[in-house]
């Protein structure tokens, strides 16, 4: 029985590769003999004009929709209002100080807080979430910033992290909220939820900068947008978690709905919802260099000028500046999400409040020393430090003498992987690779998946994007297998190996946060512009979560099942490939899937050093400002994430299934 | 800094008059090139000191003009001929934005080499030249052929059509940005690589690196349309990129509510060597925008006055 | 037994499972093969039972035998599928939304097993919670949550978490809940279940100790037959979602109705069920070593009764009804009874 069944899944892919194989190298030859030019080019009258659709869509919700008394734009500039409101006193506290009168006539009224207040600030927030300990890191992830000389940019960050956490993260809590009420609406919400997670960010900026206008809200906007799904899934998933008894508690003591979400629910799920806090901090900071394309300035914006004026060192410099502020914000919210509630201190206001306290003692004296002595208002600059020629030197020094190995290896790479890959996906005739994908689908997850895997590869070929879909594919397809094979060992040592683990994991980290553009700039020196070095950049920004799947599930089997591997005589080695790997595949299924999403969504960045994909598509409407285009884009990536996302699920389901985990 | 601005507009009779104008702030957008952002600040500077509220706004170079139709944003102090004729064109025809007349800077694009290649290919910068000498600047990828870095597919340039026309044994590849133009650029001038590529001036690059560009026949409309016209007789394309002024674009409400602010920046004109030398102040010896910009209105006070004085 | 009935269940169904709801009607008594055929479950099957004011009531049944489904359906935390439920009289089951809230806000109080206690609030704030759900101002729910907190032995610890607490202190202050808004009925559902053998003694014991002070009337679900019988007035065992005998311990123990009760009995130590009016012989003599209780269990009396020569002598109510000597106490403690 199983021998029939494997036997005829190897029939079924061999046959399903044997096809696509045949198909793609004759697929010219095919089309001559045929006389059907069809075959391998979609034709256009073919197509469907979407993108028009969506344009015009857009110019008429910009300049005609209305309601009785407004128009639709003039409700998102009222929200724009709104958040900008904010987000101005905001930065008149952290960054420009408060003035008033215009022009030439400002005057100030007070100067923004000190960086010394800033640090004092965070580091009570560090104490109050945990300990000393997290104080100090915080404080010193702060004095960073201002030694390193980005303070003023840093401020500008965080005071659009400080605007656009809070909305995504009440705004995501409430819909999280109403899906967990409604089941209709949850059912509504998820593919959207796919969707906001998928669709790059370039692909929407248009519209919105449209919507809410050009400067910073737009950039709070188009993160907040970003940033905001996983709070809504991790509140589903929070409130559904809460124990049953708990809810039932609730009902003996005679909770009305709202007393039930408010006062049993929402309190119960805190821990749980804390992380989507995290999540959603972290996703802000990923969107701090896109955002300040459009506006939000702060170390987003050092990033891209130094790096357009080629000071990678500068770049490094502002990059590690988000890192920092990642950590510190990271590591913060993690402590308030293990955070307990706490007893109050005893004594008279002070006493209770020990570090309100010590705060506002800090902002007053600061403001008063501030006016006489400047270095207390403002770091100064005398004592800034700059690593930035050490960066220059260094990467001259490897670009100098190290250019031809990497030339080498990525001429024999390029060669007998890239471009074959690369043949294989260019040639598949679009009717067969909508069939094939569907079939793939159909075969590990059943007919709805394939045939929802059908029709998005239609879509696709439908809007004239299949030749760009196949070369992100193969980009996309070829990085993956790379950053698996680097990651999953890498995985397994971290896994095995305490002290490695924490080294390897840290670099990853740091790799995540790292805006990719720090080091998509030394790739193209030392590979040149073209798809060998999109492909690079991929591998180090996706290879995260192999790493980590990967050392997760080997730390997650079951000791028992360890221990009966060593009694039965297991060397290291059979323990690793007999029962740690085999239960450890779910967790490696995830990490794959979280790979290929984080390399579609890196597809889009490498646009920017050229590659021909659906990523250039969607830069290329950015820079043309062609609202339709860039959606229309933008919604063939997250189709080819959604198609690839059921896909590895499905499999991993069966694998979860088969070892009844 | 703003001890200086303060002075200077202690010394300036005219303010009071202007000031009379709209006080909302007027919207001057920045990009992400030095510049750009030297331009910008210098005429921020010069309406401040006019009395004007400015405010300096990011905007995505094409995708301002959007803003700039529904007035969200007024000023853009760099439009260049050579990559936003189509952009102003479809702009100025809606009537809601307005050219306020060139930047008197001039825009130079074309293939541009490293004057250590000359030595490769003595012929250069003719050219001709290269056709016998492709081979030099070819890479691994593209041998025989030489490679030809472009700019971004967004800054269109016609390459492709060039290569064909001319005969030119290059294959055209095109960078996603032109961050990535230059960096292909650093590397390979500090290896002394082989390298031929889109530049263009004014900008930093050509200062800091020993170079050239390519001497093409001059650039015709006739060229560009009509395929009899030039050294090719069966191909269009069969010459060098157009040269062109810098545009400065507005919304078309500034002169209705700013009209001071309107002729203070139409009288705004800048040399290409200022501008040069002050891209290279900030890009390569790494001062401030801001510093620089005050700097070159402590030298010019005369000059800029002049262009809010009428 | 004239006391009045509190809660009364007749002929209560639950079914889970797909058309659960219209299945009753076309076989309104369906067999386990019934069910089986039509792929329901039945967690509770036409259960008949009584709650009387001031009764401890123990439904017994080992886990997947409907007992946490059936008091869910007295509570209505669980909507029956058929039947009839009266709580005080009235029709519990047409309850509207609104009625049912005031009616568990003011007299149904519920413990659970794994305590469900709010975690983000104090010892005293969780014993407030139910009369901060009704909107008691903040001084007269603290001060009934002090009353309840300090009964169930918790003073000095008002201000504590739940986190910081031990399994049984936890209970307590779910015990002190439950009671906080005065209930009349009080369901448990295997509130000593989650406890180590040792502290769920101790927790019984203190039940019982409490139920001495407040009289509640209360629905008391165990898989333990032991802690049943220890505290029950009368107990109901369940199988497969069917109420097998309701009786007293003893009477379980004497007379078992089917089978599965007998089995469940047959290793019960009978001294600690069989109460002296059951083994006592008519008054024979006037020389007795001293008195016992008509309803007190073997187990309390063996001591003195084995100790001494002459009987002892049985009263009710103060008057004599019978004699107990050292050898009907010895036929029980081994068994031959």
């Amino acid at each position: 029985m199983i021998a029939r069944a494997a036997k005829s899944g190897w029939l079924f892919w061999g046959a399903l590769f044997a096809a696509t194989w045949l198909l793609s190298t004759y697929s010219f030859q095919l089309y001559k003999a045929l006389d059907a030019r069809w075959i391998v080019r979609y034709p256009k009258g073919w197509e469907f004009p979407l993108e028009d659709h969506i344009s015009a869509f857009l110019d008429w919700l910009v300049e005609s929709a209305g309601f009785y008394f407004f128009s639709f734009r003039d409700l998102t500039r009222a929200i724009s209002a709104l958040i900008e409101a904010p987000y101005q006193i905001l930065r008149n506290l952290l960054v420009e100080g408060f003035t008033s009168g215009v022009g030439d006539a400002a005057v100030q009224v007070a100067p923004a807080l000190s960086w010394i207040a800033v640090i004092v600030t965070i580091m009570a927030i560090g104490h109050y979430a945990r300990d000393w300990f997290l104080s100090v890191l915080v404080g010193a992830c702060f004095l960073y910033l201002a030694v390193f000389g980005q303070w003023e940019s840093a401020m500008v960050t965080l005071a659009s992290v400080l605007i656009s956490v809070p909305i995504g993260v009440v705004g995501g809590l409430f819909l999280g909220i109403l899906a967990y009420r409604v089941s209709w609406f949850e059912r509504m919400l998820r593919p959207v939820l796919d969707l906001m997670q998928t669709v790059p960010v370039f692909a929407y900026l248009v519209p919105i900068l449209i919507l809410f206008g050009f400067g910073p809200v737009a950039a709070l906007v188009a993160t907040v947008i970003y940033a905001m799904p996983p709070m809504v899934r991790v509140t589903i998933i929070a409130l559904n978690s809460v124990p049953t008894e708990v809810i039932e508690a609730g009902r003996m003591a005679g909770c009305r709905n709202r007393q039930m979400m408010w006062k049993v629910l929402v309190p119960s799920a805190v821990p749980t919802l804390m992380v989507g806090v995290n999540q959603v901090i972290m996703l802000t900071l990923n969107m701090v260099i896109i955002a300040s394309m459009i506006g939000a300035g702060g170390l987003g914006f050092d990033v891209l000028s130094s790096l357009r004026r080629l000071d990678i060192g500068g770049g490094i410099e502002a990059g590690l500046g988000i890192v920092v502020m990642a950590i510190a914000l990271d590591r913060a919210s993690q402590a308030f999400s293990e955070r307990s509630a706490r007893h109050p201190l005893e004594g008279n206001i002070l006493q209770r409040h020990p570090w309100t306290g010590t705060v506002f003692l800090v902002i007053a004296s600061t403001l008063v020393l501030g006016r006489f002595v400047p270095a207390v208002q403002t770091y100064p600059d005398a004592l800034t430090i700059t690593t930035g020629p050490f960066w220059s030197n260094t990467m001259e020094w490897i670009n100098v003498n190290f250019f031809d190995t990497f030339e080498a290896i990525k001429t024999v790479i390029l060669q007998w992987l890239l471009l074959p890959v690369k043949k294989f996906f260019a040639g598949i005739p679009w009717a067969w690779g909508i069939i094939a994908t569907a079939l793939i689908a159909w075969r590990v997850g059943g007919w709805q998946i394939g045939v929802l895997a059908a029709l998005l590869m239609t879509f696709i070929a439908a809007s004239g994007l299949w030749p760009k879909a196949m070369v992100t594919i193969y980009l996309c397809g070829v990085s993956v297998l790379i950053a698996t094979l680097i990651g999953i060992p890498l995985g397994i040592w971290a896994a095995e190996s305490p002290r490695a683990g924490r080294i390897i994991l840290g670099v990853m980290d740091t790799l995540q946060t790292l805006p990719s553009f720090v080091y998509l700039i030394p790739v193209v020196m030392l590979f040149r512009v073209g798809d060998f070095s999109a492909m690079i950049a991929v591998i180090l920004y996706a290879l995260a979560p192999a790493v980590r799947y990967a050392a997760h599930g080997l730390k997650e089997v079951p000791p028992p099942l360890i221990e009966a591997g060593l009694m039965s005589g297991c060397t290291k080695r059979q323990l690793l490939w007999r029962i740690k790997l085999p239960l450890a595949t779910p967790h490696l299924f995830l990490g794959l899937n979280q790979t290929i999403m984080l390399a579609l969504s890196m597809l889009v960045i490498t646009a920017l050093v050229g590659t021909r994909d659906l990523g250039q598509e969607v830069y290329i409407a950015l820079t043309k400002a062609n609202a339709g285009q860039g959606i229309v884009a933008g919604l063939s990536v997250a189709f080819i994430a959604i198609i690839t996302d059921r896909i590895i699920n499905a499999l991993a389901a069966g694998q979860r299934e088969r070892l009844g985990v | 800094m703003k001890r200086v601005s303060l002075a200077l507009s202690a010394m300036l009779a005219v303010a009071p008059a202007l000031a009379a104008e709209s006080s909302d702030p007027i919207k001057l957008t920045l990009h992400d090139w030095s510049g750009q952002l030297i331009t910008t600040k210098l005429m921020g500077e010069i309406l401040k000191e006019a009395g004007y509220n400015v405010e300096y706004v990011q905007a995505d170079y094409i995708a301002q003009f959007a803003g700039l139709k529904t007035g969200d944003l007024h000023v853009a102090m760099e439009i260049w001929e050579t990559t936003g004729r189509e952009a102003m064109d479809e702009a100025f025809a809606t009537g809601d934005v307005v050219n306020l007349g060139e930047t008197g800077l001039q825009a130079i694009e074309e293939w541009w080499y490293p004057a250590y290649m000359k030595e490769r290919c003595p012929g250069l910068p003719n050219w001709e030249a290269l056709k016998d000498c492709a081979e030099e600047f070819a890479t691994p990828e593209t041998a025989p052929f030489g490679r030809y870095l472009g700019g971004p597919v967004t800054w269109g340039g016609f390459d492709e059509e060039r290569v064909e026309a001319l005969g030119l044994d290059f294959e055209v590849v095109h960078a996603g940005t032109d961050a990535a133009l230059f960096a292909e650029l650093e590397a390979a001038y500090q290896r002394q690589d082989p390298i031929m590529l889109w530049v263009y001036a004014p900008h930093w690059a050509p200062a800091k690196y020993d170079g050239e560009f390519v001497e093409f026949p001059p650039f015709s409309p006739e060229c560009y349309a009509d395929p009899s016209v030039g050294v090719n007789p069966d191909a269009a394309y069969d010459c060098g990129k157009p040269r062109g002024p810098i545009w400065k674009v507005s919304w078309a409400g500034v002169g209705d509510k700013w009209p001071g602010a309107k002729k203070a920046i139409e009288n705004f004109n800048l040399s290409n060597a200022d501008y040069g030398a002050m891209v290279t102040e900030v890009d390569l010896n790494g001062k401030s925008v801001e510093d620089t910009v005050a700097a070159w209105m402590a030298d010019n006070k005369d000059t800029w006055s002049g262009w809010i004085a009428k | 037994m004239t006391t009045p009935v509190i809660l009364d269940c007749r002929n209560v169904w639950k079914l889970y499972g797909a058309q659960a709801d219209t299945f009753l009607n076309t076989n309104s008594s369906p067999s386990s093969a019934d069910l089986e055929a039509a792929n329901l479950i039945g967690a509770v099957r036409a259960v008949n039972v009584q709650i009387r004011k001031g009764e401890i009531f123990v439904i017994m049944g080992l886990s997947g035998s409907g007992k946490s489904t059936l008091v869910r359906c007295m509570s209505r935390l669980v909507e029956s599928t058929a039947g009839e439920i009266r709580f005080e009289g009235k029709d519990l089951l047409s309850a509207s939304e609104e009625e049912l809230i005031q009616i568990r806000r003011k007299k149904m109080g519920m413990v659970f097993q794994q305590f469900a206690l709010l975690p983000h609030l104090t010892v005293l704030e969780n014993a407030a919670f139910p009369l901060d759900i009704q909107g008691v101002d903040k001084k007269t729910r603290e001060a009934r949550a002090q009353e309840v907190v300090e009964l169930v032995g918790l003073k000095g610890r008002e201000g504590y978490f739940p986190r910081e607490l031990s399994g049984g202190q936890q209970q307590r202050v779910g015990i002190a809940r439950s009671l906080a808004a005065e209930p009349d009925i009080w369901f448990l559902d295997e509130p000593f279940s989650a406890l180590d053998p040792l502290i769920r003694r101790e927790m019984q014991d203190e039940f019982l100790r409490l139920q001495n002070i407040l009289h509640k009337t209360i629905v008391f679900i165990t898989h333990d037959f032991d802690e049943a019988i220890r505290l029950a007035d009368r107990i109901a065992v369940m199988k497969d979602g069917i109420i097998e005998q309701v009786a007293t311990p003893e009477d379980l123990v004497l007379q078992p109705a089917t089978d599965y009760v007998a089995e469940f009995t047959r290793h019960v130590s009978r001294a600690k069920v069989i109460r002296a009016a059951s083994v006592m012989e008519p008054i024979d003599g006037d020389s007795f070593a001293g008195d016992v209780s008509h309803d007190a269990v073997i187990e309390a009396i063996a001591d003195p009764v084995e100790a001494s020569d002459l009987p002892h002598k049985v009263l009710e109510d103060g008057k004599p009804v019978g004699q107990i000597s050292r050898k009907a106490v010895i036929d029980v403690l081994v068994g031959r009874r």
